[in-house]
């Protein structure tokens, strides 16, 4: 079995369109994974002119926002680094309650990448700028056409997501009888300094099937 | 695909429903999020238990809350009933093409909201529906741009053996995809629908539907739709301007089903043209308007709606003039509008009065002879007149009050002659509310005189003034079928204090107790019929020598008669002033 993988466009946030940015991307990626019965909700961006489709189901949007939570804090403790969300899709296969192991056998069939750069507030720059992603408030113009490149970008990535699905259907499992999200999922979140690192193993775990150690 | 026989159940049955789910569910997304009239944005979720969907992989009866079409690919939609109910001629066959067009309509800044026949002609392939809100604007002077064709179609294999798997040229991985059965079309029609409801809230055209729905402001652009089955091919050029969206087909072991968009990207652009802003243009039709209400007076004071170029030569209207300046707007219109038509058919243009007046002139001759009109129509007494006078020509009688309104309501003119007009135009209308016996009569006795007035009584003078035309008008105003003797008598009664009203009545109140006057005053066709009538009853020879009489020298002697009438009577005015 394939583990097809979506490595997202990067964009380049600013901290105050982390959340939207990455509501707008998890929950539709989400939306095309979940193939049980949902109503489909549209949310409007505040920050850009897109809408984008939730499923409506309360305990997702919940879960999500902790994600997010999370990534903020990340950011906010590890700047100038690139930082990622994994969105993974697997399938639970045989429990394997054994004596020393009481683990759940995970196979990833599907994990986006979101890559983000989030640039940092002036009050926040430190002296690694090699990264080189400082907010040095250019003014109100650049910051419109920023704005503008971003939502560019933002609707190129959500486009992206769905040629993605639209050109990968068959590595998909049967659907499960049930409601909205029908397939397990996990969120992580990583950054650039062990990312690379933390992708590689991932990749090779996922592959012979053994479970993850990522949180 | 070829229909199933006997077993709903059998796989080609199903996949077959799947496919014509698959076109409704599809046309609903679309529609939905496109035509801002047929989208419902109120959920009816009605009560109604789950069915048992033949969908495989369709989810248990959790939501009680959904009709069971809603719950096709899980996903469910409000009602779209202007998608439903088109969906039907894709439900008998589902190998034609449904292609839904999305058109930007703009108007012009003076359009015509009149709503016209919606179209929708059902005739095999050619099967066009238009929705609703393209018939909301008048038909003329409007653009139309597809800004948008989805064009969804199930491409069928004709292949021997359909039970195999067919080789696709997406080259997809076919170790889960040889499993062609329903199950697996199912599950990739739903994942093509979510597709398709994600992807057509990031197209431009989104953004039009929303401010249409969202804003209160007045636009100048509206969204249509179309759905058929066929249509013309985009041209090159405006291919050019389009960009295309292909979504991966489903296949399937027969065929496989192809959705996919062109769409315009600056879509804004084009919906943002005619943003100037809309120039105070008055409103016609207004509710309240005399053209929607003829027959209602308004107060007087200054109409502030009228166009200036329908407006008379006139400095200023009085109120009851309102419907006379209003009656054919069309002709001086720029942009007519068919409402126009529905003003009332006895209004006369008022660019026609004075055409007529200054055509037919011979004619106005010629009805002199009439005994019963010529009197009252000296006509090139109007000539003159820069203004729209009055038609002459009897056959118009029915409009002669409205003209006579008209040819009254001229403040502009100078006291001096008009006000001998205006003093003869009364007359005919008295003649026509009921005087026309005693006219024939008395015009028999004294040719010369109207109504049998003697120039030398100051009492026929009243017609003369502005003051006196309510004295008299009162008077016929109170019976219009009073026998003719006594209507001599009460004439008289009028006649005889006229002398004691005051000179300087204001013009106003004149004009309007004229009014009153006149819209009492019986219609004048019968008056005519009836005078026409009693020309047959009487002698024939007395009728022919009065017609005969009567001439263009005689009109024109009366006239002097009363101009020395109604000179003495201004005098006799003048002198009274200091006592009223």
């Amino acid at each position: 079995m394939n583990c097809e993988v979506c490595q997202l466009k990067e964009l380049d946030i600013e901290h105050f369109e982390i959340r939207e940015v990455l509501r707008c991307i998890l929950h539709t990626v989400l939306f095309h994974r979940a193939l049980g019965l949902v109503r489909p909700k549209d949310i409007d961006l505040e920050l850009f002119e897109i809408t984008y489709v939730q499923c409506g189901d309360v305990e997702l949007e919940r879960k999500i926002d902790e994600k997010i939570d999370q990534f903020i804090d990340r950011v906010e403790k590890h700047p100038n680094k690139k930082n990622q969300i994994c969105l993974s899709f697997y399938e639970v296969k045989n429990k394997q309650a054994t004596w020393f192991t009481n683990k759940v056998e995970r196979l990833y069939w599907e994990q986006w990448y979101i890559n983000l750069n989030v640039a940092q507030h002036p009050k926040g720059i430190s002296g690694k700028s090699y990264s080189s992603k400082v907010v040095v408030d250019p003014g109100a113009e650049s910051r419109s056409a920023r704005r503008a490149a971003l939502e560019t970008s933002l609707r190129d990535v959500l486009f992206q997501i769905i040629r993605f699905v639209n050109e990968k259907k068959d590595h998909i499992p049967p659907i499960p009888n049930l409601e909205g999200v029908s397939f397990p999922y996990e969120i992580t979140i990583s950054s650039s300094s062990d990312s690379a690192f933390g992708m590689d193993m991932l990749k090779r775990m996922l592959q012979t099937g053994h479970p993850t150690m990522l949180s | 695909m070829a229909s199933y026989h006997g077993n709903p159940h059998s796989e080609p049955a199903k996949m077959e429903q799947i496919i014509t789910e698959f076109f409704a569910k599809s046309l609903h997304i679309i529609l939905e999020s496109r035509s801002p009239y047929v989208s419902s944005r109120n959920y009816s979720g009605e009560q109604v238990l789950s069915s048992p969907s033949p969908s495989p992989s369709s989810s248990s009866s959790s939501s009680s809350s959904f009709r069971p079409r809603d719950k096709w690919f899980n996903l469910a939609l409000r009602d779209c009933p202007a998608a439903l109910e088109n969906i039907d001629f894709w439900r008998q066959s589902n190998l034609e093409p449904m292609i839904v067009d999305v058109i930007l309509v703009q108007t012009p800044l003076n359009f015509s909201p009149k709503r016209g026949p919606a179209r929708n002609s059902s005739s095999g392939k050619d099967r066009h529906f238009y929705g609703s809100d393209t018939d909301e604007f008048g038909s003329e002077a409007k653009s139309e741009k597809i800004i948008e064709r989805w064009i969804l179609q199930y491409e069928s294999k004709k292949s021997a053996g359909g039970g195999s798997s067919t080789s696709s040229s997406s080259g997809s991985s076919s170790k889960r995809s040889g499993n062609t059965s329903s199950h697996a079309l199912y599950k990739k029609s739903i994942l093509l629908l979510r597709s398709l409801y994600a992807t057509i809230r990031l197209l431009p055209a989104y953004k039009l539907f929303r401010d249409l729905i969202s804003s209160a402001q007045i636009r100048l652009y509206n969204l249509g739709h179309r759905v058929s089955s066929f249509v013309e091919p985009f041209t090159r050029r405006e291919e050019a301007d389009m960009q295309k969206f292909v979504f991966t087909p489903v296949e399937t072991s027969c065929g496989r089903l192809c959705l996919s968009v062109l769409y315009r990207s600056s879509v804004l652009d084009l919906s943002s043209e005619p943003s100037t802003p809309i120039s105070p243009q008055f409103i016609q039709e207004y509710v309240g308007s005399p053209m929607a209400e003829p027959l209602k007076r308004f107060p007087s004071g200054p109409i502030s709606q009228s166009s200036p170029s329908s407006s008379s030569p006139f400095g200023r209207r009085h109120s009851w003039s309102y419907d006379i300046y209003r009656e054919s707007p069309s002709s001086a219109n720029p942009s007519p509008s068919p409402t126009y038509s529905e003003a009332p058919i006895h209004r006369l243009p008022p660019s026609s009065l004075p055409r007529h007046l200054h055509d037919d002139t011979s004619s106005v001759v010629a009805h002199v002879k009439n005994p019963s009109y010529d009197e009252y129509w000296p006509s090139p007494m109007f000539s003159p007149s820069p203004s729209p006078s009055p038609p002459t020509n009897v056959t118009g009688v029915s409009h002669m009050p409205k003209a006579i309104l008209r040819y009254s309501s001229m403040p502009s003119l100078p006291n001096k002659q008009p006000r001998f007009d205006q003093l003869t135009v009364p007359k005919e209308v008295v003649a026509h509310s009921g005087l026309h016996h005693r006219l024939f009569t008395l015009s028999k006795d004294e040719p010369g005189n109207m109504l049998g007035v003697k120039p030398s009584s100051n009492s026929s003078l009243s017609f003369q003034d502005d003051s006196e035309f309510s004295g008299a008008f009162v008077l016929d105003d109170e019976d219009d079928t009073t026998d003719p003797g006594s209507r001599q008598g009460s004439f008289d009664l009028a006649c005889g204090p006229h002398t004691s009203f005051p000179v300087k009545k204001s013009q106003d109140a004149a004009v309007g107790a004229l009014v009153h006057m006149l819209k009492k005053a019986t219609p004048l066709h019968q008056e005519i019929s009836v005078v026409h009538h009693m020309q047959e009853d009487t002698t024939a020879t007395t009728s022919s020598n009065l017609a005969l009489s009567k001439t263009t020298a005689d009109a024109f002697e009366e006239l002097r008669l009363y101009r020395e009438m109604k000179d003495s009577l201004l005098k006799q005015g003048k002198k009274n002033i200091p006592q009223a």
